[in-house]
């Protein structure tokens, strides 16, 4: 498989799905082109089936790859998503990607950090899972994750199995302990350590304020309302300090001194 | 190119087309890889984004929101400017090797010449321009160049007079009387007539309680404009003799077909492209075969063949 040209529409299968309890799950799909390219933090557009309703693909991380199997987490929000948790084994589902600059490409040429600490919010968790597997446990230094708390007990249980000593916090304290992501995270950024996060935009912009000199070693994989996913409709555009940036090809990966947060609109 | 039973080349307003199917103006994006002829095929020719003469940031907020069947964008022209076009994006484009329009949002009587000038005089030049009457008027109280037949009249006579090459002119179908605003365009000297652009429409944030867009309108796009934009093909077609290019709504082979038979001499696809890339292929050969069982050996035979 030669990996890097521009994503491609595939005629995929679910392999198989999983729920994780209250509206989320997670499902494997076969298709060796995205599987074998993927990279942590990349997406792909998903569509249930292969007319046009829903009329737009839904962005979801990749959650993990291997071999010709990748797998994606979601959370029934609207319709898009409650469609996509019909479908059983077998069933037909169309993926655009692998798309997107992931936690790795983002980094340009700089070379791995010696630690990394992982923080995610609800289904953030997928691209820092595939991340954690990539990194290797001697690189992940701390893993923090923060859910609801009612309504997200099944997808908190599957947290702790997926994430090895992952520090859980809950906003109700329904999920272990009581407290946001913020709660777990050490007040000063080690050094030789970078954070990488996904999750709700409210939680990255939090997460950047917290450590406004060290925006360089923040990476936030954001979302955004999206279209086409390949940059061609320009409408998932953020601010940035160097203007208006896509989210789907020029992201979803961003260090957190690139994002102008405070002019980001809700998506 | 798949091995296409009947012919489908067209020509349209100066170009000479291999296929009817067009990818309409600000979906496509320049990233080399989808302008190459493997990632075209069924493609006759390719509009750009939008071009102004100084760029242009686009709209803040939310840009995009899907509608049953469709989509309602509010992007608001961003581009680099026609300088940036040449230095960034021409060169990819043209790897295309396929016939490709300008597209050129149509500003004060000044802006829109002296842009057309720098395409004029660019290396390697440009064989065709896409005048976008339907964005606001700067010299008009925010009210597009397309919806009466003075102003658009106005603004073809402005464009011609600074281009010489092809022009499509495409059109709103915000105008209340789109056949006259159709005719005056082609009494100004329109090569062809591109009916039309997305539909005004809105939509409403139900968490926010508030307008989902800044701007509170936004263009409405997609299958579910189709029946809409057929009606306009088929009156703007009763109306002039110059070629019509059916856009909006396309999705499948058949709207195409509907659309040549009502009078279109050529089609243009944009949103449906975000559910299937490989749509400009399914349609010319949907179309390659309905010639072939209609026992039409050319394209040309089928346009307008549901009005006679
Ligand atoms: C790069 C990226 C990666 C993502 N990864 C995941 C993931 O791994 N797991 C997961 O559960 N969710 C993920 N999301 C969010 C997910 O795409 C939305 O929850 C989903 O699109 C909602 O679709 P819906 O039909 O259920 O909701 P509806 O509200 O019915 O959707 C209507 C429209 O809004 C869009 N939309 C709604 N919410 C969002 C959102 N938050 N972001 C982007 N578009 C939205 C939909 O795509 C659709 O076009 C990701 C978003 C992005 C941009
Ligand atoms: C995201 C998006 C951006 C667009 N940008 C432009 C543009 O820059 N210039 C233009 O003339 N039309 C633009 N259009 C309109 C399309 O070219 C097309 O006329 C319209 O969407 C109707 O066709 P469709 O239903 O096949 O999409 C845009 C449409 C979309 C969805
Ligand atoms: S989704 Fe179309 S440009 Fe990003």
């Amino acid at each position: 498989m030669s990996c890097g040209g521009s994503p491609q529409d595939y005629a995929a299968a679910v392999l198989g799905h999983r729920s994780l309890g209250d509206g989320s799950g997670l499902f494997a799909v076969r298709c060796e082109e995205i599987a074998s390219c993927a990279e942590p933090g990349q997406f792909v557009m998903v569509r249930p089936g292969t007319g046009y309703d829903p009329f737009l693909g839904r962005p979801l991380a990749v959650a993990d790859a291997a071999g010709d199997v990748f797998k994606m987490i979601y959370r029934v929000v609207g319709r898009g998503t409650a469609l996509l948790a019909s479908k059983r084994q077998g069933d037909p589902v169309t993926v655009r990607g692998p798309i997107g600059r992931g936690f790795f490409s983002a980094r340009g040429e700089k070379p791995l950090p010696r630690k990394v600490i992982l923080a995610g919010g609800s289904v953030g968790a997928a691209p820092l899972l595939f991340a954690a597997r990539r990194l290797g446990l001697s690189r992940v230094e701390k893993t923090v994750m923060g859910v609801a708390g009612k309504g997200w007990e099944g997808f908190a249980e599957w947290l702790k199995e997926a994430f090895p000593g992952v520090d859980l916090y809950s906003d109700d304290g329904t999920a272990e302990t009581k407290g946001t992501v913020l709660s777990g995270l050490p007040d000063f950024l080690p050094a030789e350590t970078e954070l990488w996060a996904c999750g709700p935009q409210g939680m990255l912009r939090a997460v950047a304020e917290k450590y406004p000199r060290d925006g360089h070693r923040i990476m936030a994989a954001l979302e955004s309302r999206m279209a086409c996913g390949v940059g061609g409709c320009l409408g998932c555009v953020i601010p940035t300090v160097s203007g208006n940036r896509r989210v789907c090809v020029d992201g979803p990966v961003f260090t957190a001194e690139e994002v102008k947060w405070n002019e980001l609109s809700s998506c | 190119m798949s091995s296409l039973r009947a012919d489908l080349s067209i020509a349209v307003g100066g170009l000479n087309l291999e296929t009817p199917v067009v990818i309409a103006s600000g979906v496509w994006p320049y990233d080399p890889a989808l302008w190459s002829p493997e990632r075209l095929e069924g493609v006759g020719a390719l509009c750009t984004k939008a071009v102004s003469l100084h760029p242009r940031e686009g709209n803040r907020g939310v840009r995009v929101w899907e509608t049953s069947c469709g989509m309602l964008n509010s992007i608001g022209l961003q581009n680099s400017g026609v300088r940036g076009f040449l230095k960034n994006a021409l060169p990819v484009v043209r790897n295309s090797g396929r016939p490709f329009l300008v597209n050129l949002v149509m500003e004060s009587a000044r802006d829109v010449q002296e842009n057309l000038a720098v395409l004029r005089d660019a290396p390697g030049g440009t064989e065709a321009v896409e005048l976008n009457i339907s964005c606001p008027n700067v010299d008009g109280d925010g009210m597009a160049w397309g919806i009466s037949p003075e102003s658009a009249a106005r603004a073809v006579a402005i464009a011609r007079s600074a281009w010489k090459g092809s022009l499509w002119v495409k059109l709103t179908p915000q105008a209340p009387d789109l056949p006259a605003v159709a005719k005056a365009a082609e009494s100004e000297g329109a090569d062809a007539l591109v009916c039309g652009n997305t539909w005004l429409g809105m939509a409403m944030d139900l968490k926010r309680k508030r307008p989902v867009f800044q701007r509170v309108a936004a263009g409405l796009s997609g299958p579910a404009v189709f029946p809409l934009a057929l009606r306009t093909v088929w009156q703007v077609c009763g109306a002039v003799s110059i070629p019509v290019v059916g856009c909006g709504g396309v999705a499948r082979w058949e709207d195409a077909a509907a659309m040549i038979l009502a009078g279109a001499s050529a089609v243009e696809v944009g949103s449906a492209l975000f559910a299937d890339f490989d749509l400009p292929r399914k349609i010319a050969d949907g179309l390659a075969d309905y010639l072939t069982e209609a026992g039409v050996s050319n394209l040309a035979g089928l346009v307008a063949l549901g009005r006679k």
